[in-house]
């Protein structure tokens, strides 16, 4: 009865996690920046969330310095434990090497700290073994080769530099500017099939952000596209990117009948918003830390995390959204809910304890009963923008 | 599709058009009033509504201001399906989007909905100094092809309002069968008060 009362008075009740609860009042707006720099405006209660995360960060470093001093530095580094997630491996491994895989993957679910992230980011996606395998040189070699170059991608490039997260300080400086066209102008000729796609532009900034150093940042990129998302997210057409949208609908199908029913029955074919959340990896839609922590486990477990995620934003959100009865307060709920995720560990718990098993095994199913019907739409769309008749009536004047 | 209340529209509106060519920009002007001169590029598609009243009905919009890069475009078809209006959107300045936009026109014509209300916006009219689209090229094109045009700009606010309001007003005319009994839709001429209702945001 108490909440009721004050929340007239404009007050509210904030069920916190980490250091408790508190009140706040309603509406009252504060600026901050986060903790990669990003400048933010949000209410008291959001500004209390963040404030419990920087403490919490601070608490999940001093934990991993504690590890690392009994365990050596670069303990995660070892190739047994990051070649764990794209080999099987496993059965040729010591007990040891796996109770210390055991150990680090729960850990990173609990959060990588960020001054740990550049190494154990490079160790566990496999990137420093992708850059064993050619000369040291590669990076300046590639960059110093393309440097005059002029194509499609290096003018879309171009044209986004400033606009790729505009507000942050670094990014929107000269020098960010031309790190970040370093980085994607030299992956746009290492893989010219996939050339540059948009959505990279931000994946490249933050990954520049947390890594601070653009060589890493590019190894990275590569390895992200090479090694830890499926092929053909960003290719001409999309192609990958229909492919995942189509999965994840099967999955919510499956996962959540009854929501999946429903926004069904109220038009809302949640590609609508799902395929930025995919293209950029949440860069775009969570708030940063939020982001990064996605990252953390993309990295050490593959792709199905972004489908977990993906489908706990829905699940946090199930019996709101099955009260609604149009499309636009339906996004408006997902919108609110990505924009203010604020707390990271509320949506992995959600995304890891709640959703049930979902291997990468029974994704890669999904994407091969797929296949044939992005082909097929794809075409069909192809046929129908070439072909020369139109649809619309002729006006008749009298 | 727009659908309708006693006195209330909701409608599905799409932007089409080049990279660059300032479909964020025309949405942030008319829903926030804001222009940025480096927007952020848009990835797949930005959801934003605002609701204009006209001709005593209001006219919900929501908006799906969509992605420009080429490989992009094979997204297209779940943002404009079901759309009751679509704005194609290129700049004055940059040949190329024009051309970009006329394929775009081609493909909303043979998408099926007949009653899909389109306009073409020839926007950064402010560049006047670097145009290389004439008004009169836009207009011609946009009669051939029965849209109606406008020449915009987000960055003064040139003709942004006048250009959703526009739409506003045909809507209802375009969706005859929709109209429950009871609505009045009175035909007034061009000029009306505008009037924005209530501002929300993405």
């Amino acid at each position: 009865m108490a909440l009721d009362e004050s929340s007239k008075l404009g007050w509210v009740l904030r069920h916190g996690t980490g250091k408790g609860y508190g009140w706040f009042r309603k509406g009252a707006k504060t600026k901050l920046r986060d903790l990669y720099s990003f400048s933010l405006e949000v209410s008291e209660e959001d500004a209390a969330v963040l404030n419990d995360l920087k403490e919490r960060v601070k608490e999940t470093a001093r934990v991993w310095r504690a590890i690392e001093e009994s365990k050596g530095a670069c303990w995660y580094s070892q190739p047994e434990i990051s070649s764990l997630s794209d080999s099987s491996l496993v059965s040729s491994l010591s007990v040891a090497t796996l109770a210390n895989a055991m150990h680090l993957k729960k850990l990173i679910r609990k959060g990588i700290p960020p001054s740990f992230r550049p190494r154990v980011w490079m160790a566990v996606s496999g990137t420093v073994t992708q850059r064993s395998t050619v000369p040291d040189s590669y990076y300046s070699d590639l960059t110093e080769a393309v440097k005059d170059k002029v194509t499609a991608a290096t003018r879309q490039i171009d044209h986004d530099l400033a606009r790729t997260f505009p507000t942050h300080p670094w990014l929107n400086s000269p020098e960010g500017h031309r790190t970040l066209r370093q980085i994607l102008v030299a992956y746009s000729f290492r893989d010219s099939r996939v050339g540059y796609c948009q959505g990279m532009n931000y994946v490249a900034a933050l990954l520049l952000l947390v890594l601070k150093s653009e060589e890493d940042a590019f190894w990275m990129l590569a390895a992200l596209l090479e090694r830890v998302l499926y092929s053909d997210i960003y290719s001409e057409n999309l192609y990958g990117c229909h492919i995942e949208q189509r999965v994840f609908k099967d999955l919510l199908m499956k996962k959540f009948p009854r929501l999946a029913a429903h926004l069904d029955l109220i038009q809302f074919d949640v590609s609508l918003i799902t395929t930025e959340w995919f293209l950029c990896l949440f860069a775009k839609s969570l708030p940063t830390e939020t982001t990064m922590r996605v990252w953390d486990v993309l990295f050490s477990e593959g792709v199905k995390v972004l489908f977990r995620v993906a489908l706990a934003i829905f699940k946090m959100k199930e019996a709101e959204l099955l009260s609604t009865k149009h499309v636009g307060e339906a996004i408006s709920i997902v919108q609110d809910t990505t924009n203010r995720a604020y707390d990271p560990d509320i949506l992995l718990k959600v995304a890891f304890e709640d959703l049930g098993a979902m291997t990468m095994y029974i994704i890669s199913e999904h994407r091969k009963k797929q296949q044939p019907a992005v082909v097929a739409e794809l075409e069909e769309r192809l046929q129908r923008v070439n072909s020369p008749r139109s649809n619309r009536p002729t006006q008749v004047l009298l | 599709m727009a659908t309708t209340g006693t006195n209330h529209l909701q409608a599905k509106l799409v932007l089409l058009g080049d990279m660059g060519a300032g479909k964020s920009s025309l949405v942030l002007r008319f829903v926030k009033g804001q222009f940025f001169e480096y927007q952020e590029s848009t990835i797949g598609a930005a959801f934003l509504t605002q609701t204009v009243a006209v001709n005593d009905a209001t006219v919900k919009f929501e908006i799906w201001d969509t992605a420009g890069q080429e490989r992009y475009h094979s997204l297209a078809p779940m943002y404009y399906r079901g759309a009751a209006a679509a704005i194609i959107v290129y700049d004055i300045s940059n040949l190329d989007s024009f051309a970009r936009a006329k394929k775009w026109v081609q493909e909303l014509l043979q998408q099926g909905n007949a009653n899909l209300v389109m306009a073409l916006a020839g926007n950064k009219a402010d560049l006047s100094s670097k145009r290389k689209v004439e008004t009169e090229e836009g207009k011609a094109y946009a009669d051939e092809n029965q849209l109606f045009f406008m020449e915009t700009s987000a960055k003064t606010a040139q003709n942004v309002n006048e250009l959703f309001y526009e739409i506003a007003r045909k809507l209802p005319k375009a969706q005859p069968a929709q109209q429950p009994a009871g609505m009045v839709l009175t035909d007034r001429p061009t000029g009306d008060r505008f009037a924005i209702k209530s501002t929300c945001c993405a």
